[in-house]
């Protein structure tokens, strides 16, 4: 086929592809680039002002806020998430019966709209809701589930000792004599709850406020600690996913080399699994940074059960300068912060294919 | 450490056995962890009361002698046992159970058929005919006595019955909500169908639809999803709009994505043009850019009418229409990364016989290449479906007014706005509940294509 005729047909194929790409992507990208030089409150003509919409925005105390909760908000759930997700894939990817029904168990909560889980969550975080009764309950239950674990411990140090005295190669946690003490632990404390002996506490009641407030925690407000606790739990099965793919490139046999040379599952996922999966950790990392530097829907849902500058993140400022209810538009100040966001997403990108491409596990 | 080969062979299979036990134990717990928020969430939008505390498991409506009364009084109501109502020729018999301590008179209770609107929220805004106007209650009749003890009490439970009737000739009404009254003392023991609650003191036992059906009963949360938000304008459920509204937008989004993702990303695979690894770099990077970035400029373009193009089928904009949804959406970055992935993966030899045949690009590409790609464009559609039926932003810049456009994410919102304040959850989670199902089930049919889709989406970092 002659050149031009196939640059021709691929300019056919492309077409529509092309059309939307251009006026939906690059257009809009280099007029909320304009924008953000300009004031406009999408009603009459933009006018220029050069650089004083990004020296106002890092003068406005509700940017910086959106700036340092979106911040905190991604680093800390990218963190957790992953490590999480890594430790639950290592779990998953045991050679067991049934392994595909947990994951497509565990895979269920990351298929829901944000819309649905959000609001769920939202019901969870109520003051009178699911969260405060489960926690009253561990609250007014802690004498007995501190017994519980008091005794579990104690027994299996007791037999531990006991069977090393034998001479068995015994580990601290070993599984079979975990199951003793888990059984032998869960009949006393039975034993002593029928005797009376241990009783639940009374009149224990949880009201934390987790929306509606403007308390905080380390620094951080609480309605975004609630937040993060939605999300980490609603990505988690996501990556759980991607890292099982990873693990089962992994050739079983240097688990086995590692078990025979006495390396225990904790050693083992430290010391082989984390090294080996660094190409996709990495990847994963990246994609976590990039999606949780968007939050919106969260935010948008919560709305004003939580006082704004506790949840507002840039994503949510961008929209909230060019839909603000009741007042007008500052477009400009929307284009500046989005271009920010994107910067930010941009440095992310620039880091992991610095550090994580040419990283090769083995 | 001992060398394994000295080691008892019991000791090592009872320790691989225990290991198996517990890997299964910590399995369970975390999947307890992730399903169990959602079992919580879902009971609780069966109950009457989602914010009560303490926290209960087992409630009235989970309670099979009260789907079997709900059944049978939606029969006796309307002859409707899934949805109940209150129809001409209703005659709805009821009896109730009150215990009466020693010293006291047996009075029986006072019937009244409140005029009550059916909740807070959207609900409240509609008026329609009550069923007070057309009920007419018997006089209460005992019909058993028998000495007992009640919560350390010693006393007397006397049953009592009566029946309500439809008089006349009306309309079906939706619900027949009853109180009854005693005088202090005197205490609830049971009835035909539980109370939905008590209240002053233990004096009015309250019930919302004494002839709900089965459904009214249970899923009585869902029902009122459907029935209480309507339209403004054509007095259809709106969320029944908004389910259509999303199918309608998900279906175009897809067609959009299959055909012209496929038709892009095997340009981007096999046909050579000038600036093709600039095409694909820029692809990339349109892939990472928040879509905050470009929704100023895309709403103003699609209030416009895009350039004013959509004059020519007569939309002066395509804000609040489904079809601004669509457009920026029909064909994602994403879908021709993937479809180009797919056929630089599929053997070239299969096109080069069609092409020498002297077939077009167009012609194989149709023919020869399309047909054969069914599992990546399986695993697009779930991806596409998915993600249009769950996006949340765009629908809300795009679809502002009247509810009628929303789709069902927005929805969701105004459910939360309407309702929220109120404390009704049982409704908000009813209607996060029916959004999920489309996508559970296409989940629980399509398994294995949803975790193709992550491995893929995996690839484009």
């Amino acid at each position: 086929m002659h050149r031009r005729t196939e640059a021709l047909y691929a300019l056919g194929f492309l077409a529509p592809y092309l059309s939307v790409l251009g006026v939906f992507f690059l257009y809009a990208f280099l007029r909320t680039v304009y924008f953000s030089f300009t004031q406009y409150d999408l009603f009459h003509a933009p006018e220029w002002v050069g650089f004083q919409n990004y020296a106002a925005l890092f003068r406005e105390d509700l940017f910086l806020r959106a700036l340092r909760n979106t911040l905190f908000y991604s680093f800390f759930v990218t963190v957790v998430q992953t490590f999480l997700a890594l430790v639950l894939a290592a779990i998953l990817n045991t050679k067991i019966r049934g392994v595909t029904f947990f994951r497509t168990v565990y895979y269920l909560p990351s298929i829901l709209s944000s819309a649905a889980a959000t609001l769920i969550f939202i019901w969870v975080f109520q003051r009178r809701g699911f969260l405060n009764y489960a926690l009253g309950w561990l609250e007014a239950h802690a004498p007995i589930l501190l017994t519980f674990l008091g005794l579990f411990l104690l027994f299996q140090l007791v037999q531990v000792a006991w069977e090393r005295r034998l001479g068995l190669p015994v580990h601290l946690f070993d599984p079979a004599l975990a199951t003793a003490s888990l059984v032998l632990a869960l009949a006393l404390t039975w034993f002593l709850v029928a005797l009376g002996v241990l009783a639940p506490r009374e009149g224990i009641e949880v009201k934390t406020v987790w929306l509606n407030t403007r308390r905080e925690w380390l620094g951080v407000p609480i309605p975004l600690w609630s937040i993060i606790i939605m999300n980490i739990y609603t990505t988690i099965p996501t990556f759980m996913l991607i890292f099982l793919a990873g693990l089962q490139d992994i050739p079983k046999t240097i688990y086995e080399a590692a078990a025979i040379d006495g390396a225990t599952p904790v050693q083992q996922f430290f010391k082989i699994t984390v090294p080996l999966l660094r190409p996709v950790i990495f990847l994963v990392v990246t994609m976590s940074l990039i999606g949780t530097l968007q939050l919106f829907d969260q935010v948008a849902l919560i709305g004003n059960a939580a006082p704004l500058e506790s949840t507002i993140t840039l994503a949510y400022y961008v929209y909230n300068s060019v839909f603000p209810s009741g007042a007008t538009p500052k477009v400009g100040f929307g284009a500046g912060a989005a271009l920010v966001l994107a910067l930010l997403t941009l440095a992310v990108v620039l880091l992991q294919r610095r550090f994580g491409i040419s990283e090769r596990g083995y | 450490m001992t060398a394994p080969s000295q080691v008892d062979p019991v000791f090592l299979a009872r320790r691989r056995w225990a290991r198996v036990g517990w890997i299964y134990g910590t399995l369970l717990f975390i999947g307890t962890l992730f399903i169990g928020t959602l079992y919580v969430a879902f009971i609780t939008s069966l109950k009457d009361d989602p914010l009560e505390q303490p926290f209960r498991f087992l409630f009235p409506q989970l309670s099979p002698r009260n789907w079997a009364a709900a059944w049978q009084l939606g029969q006796a109501g309307a002859r409707d046992p899934w949805l109940g109502g209150f129809a001409p020729g209703a005659e709805v018999p009821f009896t109730v159970t009150y215990f009466v301590p020693e010293g006291r008179e047996a009075i029986p209770p006072e019937v009244r058929i409140p005029r009550r609107k059916p909740g807070a929220g959207l609900g409240a805004v509609r008026e329609g005919p009550y069923a007070a106007d057309y009920a007419e209650v018997s006089p209460v009749e005992e019909v058993a006595r028998r000495p007992g003890t009640y919560r350390g009490q010693a006393g007397t439970f006397v049953r009592y019955r009566f029946t309500v009737r439809y008089v006349g000739d009306g309309p079906r009404i939706e619900r027949l909500p009853a109180d009854l009254e005693v005088p202090r003392g005197q205490r609830f023991v049971e009835a035909t169908l539980a109370p939905n609650r008590i209240e002053r003191r233990g004096r009015v036992a309250s019930w919302d639809n004494l002839t709900p059906g089965f459904l009214g009963y249970v899923f009585h949360n869902y029902v009122r999803v459907f029935r209480e938000a309507r339209s403004l304008s054509t007095g259809e459920s709106l969320f029944w709009r908004w389910t259509l509204n999303s199918f309608y937008i998900a279906f175009f989004t897809v067609i959009g994505n299959l055909l012209f993702g496929s038709m892009a990303g095997y340009a981007l695979a096999r046909l050579r043009f000038p600036g093709r690894h600039a095409l694909f770099l820029f692809m990339l990077f349109s892939m990472m850019v928040p879509f905050q970035v470009i929704f100023i400029s895309n709403y103003l373009v699609l209030r416009d009418g895009i350039f004013g193009l959509t004059r020519l089928f007569g939309l002066e904009t395509l804000l609040n229409h489904p079809w601004g949804v669509i457009v920026p959406g029909i064909v994602g970055s994403s879908s021709v990364f993937i479809m180009k992935q797919f056929f630089e993966s599929i053997p070239k030899e299969i096109e080069e016989a069609a092409l020498i045949d002297g077939a077009t690009p167009f012609q194989t590409f149709f023919r020869v290449v399309l047909p054969i790609s069914t599992p990546a464009l399986g695993a697009l559609t779930i991806l596409t479906f998915q993600g249009s039926w769950n996006s949340f932003f765009w629908p809300l810049v795009v679809l502002t007014s009247p509810q009628d456009v929303f789709t069902l994410p927005v929805g969701l919102l105004a459910f939360r706005q309407a309702y929220g304040v109120a404390g009704d959850w049982g409704l908000i989670l009813a209607g996060a509940f029916l959004s999920m199902i489309p996508i559970v089930v296409l989940f629980v049919v399509f398994q294995r294509y949803f975790v193709e889709g992550v491995s893929f989406s995996g690839l484009k970092g």
